[in-house]
């Protein structure tokens, strides 16, 4: 198990290394420069004073081991986009990130488990068939599609929900007290369950087709054979089962929460790491981009490397991984 | 819409219900293949599939107009749906069912296209993954986990952000080179507990050289998780290249494909939703159908399925 | 056990809820009165920074509005030739002192926020940096014509400079806003873009800086010393919002105040649907065009194969009907300029002589350079060459587009092909200062000035900077330095129309459309004062009657 973990972990830090390299150069080697500014009339000064102030003149393999240098002391460098230390600037996103994708994913868990054990329950009966096809027409929406939609009907038709941003400008800029917890709350919702419906309608047809494997299983039958109350032998293993390839999807689904949530935060107005980088990459701000792609893609191999040990530890049969067998949707 | 378009339209429906029908009364001779049609989704999922494929061949005939002809920019301009346009016009004042019609052809075509150059990738490298093991599957593997840490979006933007204006083709290329990964896991994993199995060990045993033993012996075995995978790219991708024209970096105006038909409606959501609600519905349709399709297919192939 | 939990689940969450709202319930404050009041601008985009001389910003300079003071400011008429429809600011009078030299007197009740009183040193500072190259401020050029600012004393500033001409108080009052030097000097000058003055600013404005959440908002709150009147609305917040649509639909819904510029019709309508909205229109500031470039695409010393040739230009303008498309496109919300103009400036007049949309004369002309049908596939071709050529347009705005896809088709009508390149705005930024493009849409904001404008965009000291399509005409240029230089209004007009008629004669671009602004401001705001170039300028005159103040009016933080 020791071995298999530092092998895992060196592994993990080539990737990100590997990473960081490729995004590096490819930002770099895009067209455009970084304080260009369109309609707006620039001094050809400012740009040729801030590029020599942040070294963009050098050649590449010269900026590249300067930023390597940085970052070993831990400095991230300066948003040339934002005017502000890169790490002030995604510090700012995390915790926005971090509660859009910890909400689409909870809805997704307990939405999608409840749903995919209520229809493997009813087989191929009427509530089964209708459920089976409402998730598959919701797996198949595009997100982008689904959130304009919501936004009209539920923020602007019915004034349920508020119409985008994170909270309420006045009474609630910083989460200060109860009222802003629920303020939170309340404009996480629609961004939320955009990204969590869809999540949902993929887990509950998994979860199904899960759950229906399972009751079929020799050790199931087994227990069903010895008399021991179906339902709690059944129940036990399949959740376990659906926990452990809940963790395995999330693995694949990680990269899509952290960055490729920009379309949902564009349409609400969510301060997000993912509508960040986007931006970031429009004006190639250089040192945003390949901090965005560290950080992303630090959390995602060692979710992964988690995800990994947790199912070590759960089954042991699953030491070593063989690969997911589901198609995560990134739309 | 004139009448000779309603013909052309009543026919393509006719020729999807043929095909769907057909199709499940060859299936039925099969006892395999007649698993595939057990739920009518999946029946439904290749009856329309047919229709939109057959729409997108013929839509010279289905539409009445050209997709890029502004019919009257200040009088027919978000016009709502009528007899003449019957899904409306969009804000430069263009026939929305003809766009729809015509970007059928480049909305299917990245979709196929793409996925194929994703699938052929993927089994590529995990089939040489599985087969050859050792360095070479660690370090395939290893790329793949790098493809796989990175959403695709944020790659895709970089990769479009390289080409001043993007041909279509190199749109398609840029979108398979970022979707490859999931299929070289699946395959790789099918390939791996393959290499075990008699007839493999039996061919090498003969002599037969590597490249022989994979293809005629192996991948078509792996088969399963290949074909489904394929399917399922297809709607992956149609999503994708939705999402990116709606971005502003898919496909370039004044060229319709489902996800710019959106994109050019997406402003005037509130005043003409029509430009968004079909494009968006048709996409939808033919994400739907294809999983209802990677369903049947999975139950059909899968050996497991036998004991059900 | 899961099901028991299920069963759990929802009254924790109504429980959660129920206690925040009533927690909510205490939060409501208790500010009634004249001078309470929150006013939320829905924003598009973030600034960079908020220290003026560094940014040119639309949000930047509204936000500098309120922090910040100018000498003097302009009048609702928008003249700016000499000083009379001028409203006095931070000087509280000023004389001139010779023809060259101009004295103002700041006003002695003036205040920095820090307690500090403003002083003719603060001026003579201002006027250091904004000339200053390592600051490199988008202003500097503007000022090249005052040879310097002295103090005489703490309260008296005087400023020289070398001619005379009809802007000059112009020059003087418009572009600085007065800096605090005391807080200033010590920061290196080639810091200040970065500097933390410009995310945490002191001013002397009505309104104080509060706080500026990244990504999300920026908040003021009303000095009630001010000297020059309390202002109505205790605060102001801008909240930034990534694009229109978003923002159009946080003032629909009732979450944001105002919104400056609805921009297309559809978002009219939408707000002229609202109960709760007024719907203000006011001259717009900016203009749109088709620039063509004059130089060979990817090579500035060759002129370029189409676009060179006068007639062709000429021909091409004629080609589109205008007025159609400003109608399409924007409805009432746009008008066609008779020039390179926008509805600001003084020297708008529909009657200036402009080319008149006329597909037979275009056609002749065509023909008559020698581009003709030769082939019969219903385009234009010239040795063999086809006359087609490509539109260079940024993906950030959704108008251009639209319209680029609009003259596709006006051109295809006369024979032209053209193809459309939509790109991110970085690249088109990249391609027009490289010279890599055939025509490109651009639009230009305007001073209330004529001559600033103009002077960068047509006029050779732009080349290499805004002038992208690289025109150049000695007549136009001797005309608009007449114009300029003209201290009578009356004969400044006359000299601006030919000038104007020479350049539309020229051709150098198709001038498609002057934006009409249109604002949506919630009800309940009161002597909504809105002028045209800068439409934040009066905030702190507006005023919520206290019997129609909403909740968060009332807050009091």
């Amino acid at each position: 198990m020791m071995a298999w973990l530092v092998r895992r972990l060196v592994a993990s830090l080539a990737i990100i290394f590997a990473v960081v390299t490729f995004v590096f150069i490819l930002i770099h080697v895009a067209p455009g420069e970084p304080c260009a500014q369109i309609d707006v009339d620039v001094d050809p000064i400012v740009c040729d004073q801030l590029t020599r102030q942040f070294g963009f003149d050098k050649p590449l393999h010269v900026q590249y081991w300067r930023y390597l240098v940085a970052l070993a002391h831990g400095n991230f460098g300066y948003s040339f986009s934002l005017h502000r230390p890169v790490r002030d600037a995604l510090a700012g996103t995390i915790p926005f990130t971090l509660q859009l994708a910890g909400a689409a994913l909870l809805l997704d868990l307990l939405l999608g488990l409840a749903l995919g054990i209520y229809q493997a329950g009813r087989v191929n009966r009427l509530p089964d068939v209708i459920l089976g096809n409402t998730t598959l027409f919701v797996y198949s929406l595009p997100t982008f599609w689904l959130a304009l939609i919501l936004l009209l009907v539920f923020a602007e038709q019915l004034r349920w929900f508020p119409v985008g941003g994170p909270n309420d400008p006045i009474l609630c800029p910083v989460v200060d007290s109860l009222y802003c917890v629920a303020d939170r709350l309340w404009h996480l919702v629609l961004p939320a369950t955009t990204l969590g419906l869809v999540g949902a309608a993929g887990t509950a047809r998994f979860q199904r087709a899960a759950m229906l494997d399972v009751a079929n299983q020799d050790y199931v039958r087994t227990a069903r054979a010895k008399g021991a109350p179906e339902r709690r032998v059944v129940l036990r293993h399949q959740l376990r089962n659906a926990l452990l390839s809940f963790i395995t999807r999330f693995g694949l689904a990680f990269p899509f929460l952290l960055t490729g949530a920009v379309l949902i935060e564009t349409i609400y107005a969510w301060p997000g790491m993912g509508r960040l980088a986007f931006n970031a990459i429009l004006t190639r701000d250089y040192t945003l981009v390949t901090a965005t792609a560290l950080i992303a893609s630090t959390v995602v191999v060692f979710g992964n490397l988690l995800a990994d040990i947790l199912m070590g530890v759960a089954d042991p049969r699953l030491r070593v991984r063989a690969g997911a067998d589901v198609e995560v949707v990134t739309a | 819409m004139k009448l000779g378009n309603w013909l052309a339209l009543f026919v393509a429906l006719v020729l999807a219900a043929e095909i769907a029908r057909l199709l499940r009364q060859r299936a039925a001779q099969h006892g395999r293949w007649r698993r595939l049609f057990r739920h009518r989704t999946t029946s439904w999922g290749i009856g329309i599939l047919a229709f939109l494929v057959i729409i997108a061949l013929a839509a010279p005939l289905v539409a009445p107009f050209p997709p890029g002809d502004q019919l009257g920019i200040v009088d027919l301009k978000n016009h709502p749906p009528s007899w003449t346009f019957i899904l409306g016009t969009d804000v430069l004042s263009r026939d929305v069912w003809s766009r729809i019609a015509w970007g059928a052809r480049v909305s299917l075509g990245i979709g196929a296209l793409g996925a194929l150059v994703a699938v052929s990738l993927g089994t590529l490298v995990g089939a040489s993954a599985g087969y050859y093991r050792r360095w070479v599957d660690a370090l395939l593997m290893r790329g793949v986990d790098v493809g796989l840490a990175l959403p695709r979006i944020f790659i895709l933007l970089m990769m479009v952000a390289l080409w001043d204006r993007l041909p279509f083709a190199a749109l398609v290329l840029a979108i398979g080179l970022t979707s490859w990964f999931g299929t070289s896991r699946l395959v790789r994993a099918e390939v791996l507990s393959l290499r075990e199995r008699d007839f493999v060990v039996a061919a090498r045993a003969l002599g037969a050289e590597t490249g022989r033993v994979i293809f005629r012996h192996v991948l078509p075995n792996a088969a399963t998780p290949i074909i489904v995978s394929a399917a399922l790219g297809v709607g992956n991708v149609l999503l994708l290249e939705a999402s990116l024209s709606f971005l502003g970096i898919g496909v370039a105006p004044p060229d319709p494909s489902w996800g710019s038909i959106i994109a050019d409606g997406a402003s005037t959501i509130y005043t003409a939703p029509w430009t968004i609600l079909f494009p968006g519905l048709a996409i939808s349709l033919v994400v739907m159908s294809l999983n209802a399709v990677a369903d049947g297919l999975r139950q059909a192939l899968d050996p497991r399925e036998e004991m059900a | 056990m899961l099901s028991a939990m299920s069963r759990r689940s929802p009254f924790i969450i109504c429980g959660i809820l129920a206690v925040a709202t009533l927690a909510g319930c205490e939060r409501r404050g208790g500010c009634t009165g004249s001078f309470c009041g929150t006013l939320i601008n829905a924003a598009i985009g973030e600034p960079p920074t908020l220290l003026p001389p560094s940014t040119e910003v639309v949000v930047a300079n509204d936000i500098g509005e309120q922090l910040f003071l100018k000498l003097a400011d302009v009048g609702m008429s928008e003249n700016t030739i000499g000083d009379e429809d001028f409203q006095p600011l931070l000087a509280q009078h000023w004389e001139w002192d010779g023809p060259l030299t101009l004295v103002f007197h700041i006003d002695p009740r003036a205040r920095w926020q820090d307690g500090q009183r403003v002083s003719a040193a603060d001026v003579e500072f201002t006027f250091d940096a904004y000339k200053d190259s390592v600051v490199a401020s988008p202003f500097r050029a503007k000022l090249r014509r005052i040879a310097s600012v002295t103090q005489r004393d703490s309260l008296t500033a005087v400023f020289r400079f070398r001619e005379r001409y009809p802007e000059m108080f112009y020059d003087a009052v418009f572009h600085m806003r007065i800096l605090p030097a005391h807080l200033l000097r010590s920061i290196p000058r080639d810091q200040w873009r970065t500097a933390p003055f410009g995310r945490e600013p002191v001013g002397d404005g009505p309104y104080r800086f509060v706080r500026w959440q990244a990504a999300q908002a920026i908040e003021l709150v009303a000095d009630s010393t001010f000297f020059l009147g309390r202002p109505g609305i205790r605060r102001l917040i801008w909240r930034f919002t990534p694009t229109l649509p978003v923002a159009v639909t946080q003032v629909i819904a009732g979450e944001a105040d105002v919104r400056e510029q609805l921009v297309t019709p559809e978002n009219v309508e939408r707000a002229r649907a609202a109960p709760h909205l007024n719907v203000i229109t006011y001259r717009g500031n900016v203009y749109t065009y088709l620039g063509f470039n004059l130089r060979a695409n990817g090579d500035t010393s060759q002129p370029h194969p189409i676009f060179a040739d006068r007639d062709v230009r000429r021909a091409l303008s004629m080609g589109v009907d205008r007025a159609l498309l400003v109608k399409s496109a924007l409805g009432e919300l746009g008008k066609v300029p008779p020039g390179p103009m926008s509805e600001l400036l003084w020297i708008w007049d529909p009657n200036i002589r402009q080319l008149p949309y006329d597909t037979a004369q275009a056609g002749r002309i065509l023909n008559a350079r020698g581009w003709r049908d030769h082939d019969g596939d219903g385009l234009r071709d010239k040795n063999g060459q086809p006359l087609t050529f490509r539109i260079l347009v940024p993906t950030t705005s959704v108008l251009r587009v639209q319209y680029a896809q609009l003259l596709q088709a006006q051109f295809r009508k006369i024979g032209v092909q053209v193809e459309i390149d939509a790109v991110e705005g970085a690249v088109v930024t990249q391609r027009t200062s490289s010279g890599n493009f055939d025509t490109v849409i651009l639009s230009r904001g305007n001073d209330p000035s004529p001559g600033s404008g103009i002077t960068q965009t047509w006029m050779r000291g732009g080349f290499g900077r805004s002038n992208v399509g690289r025109y150049y005409s000695p007549e136009f240029e001797r005309l608009v330095d007449r114009a300029i230089a003209e201290p009578s209004r009356d004969r400044a007009r006359a000299l601006w129309r030919s000038a104007i008629e020479t350049i539309n004669a020229d051709a150098p671009g198709i001038f498609l459309y002057a934006l009409a602004n249109v604002a949506a401001v919630h009800t309940r705001f009161d002597n909504t004062q809105i002028r045209p170039d800068s439409w934040a300028a009066l905030l702190r005159t507006w005023r919520i009657p206290p019997d129609k103040l909403i909740d968060r009016d009332r807050v009091e933080r």
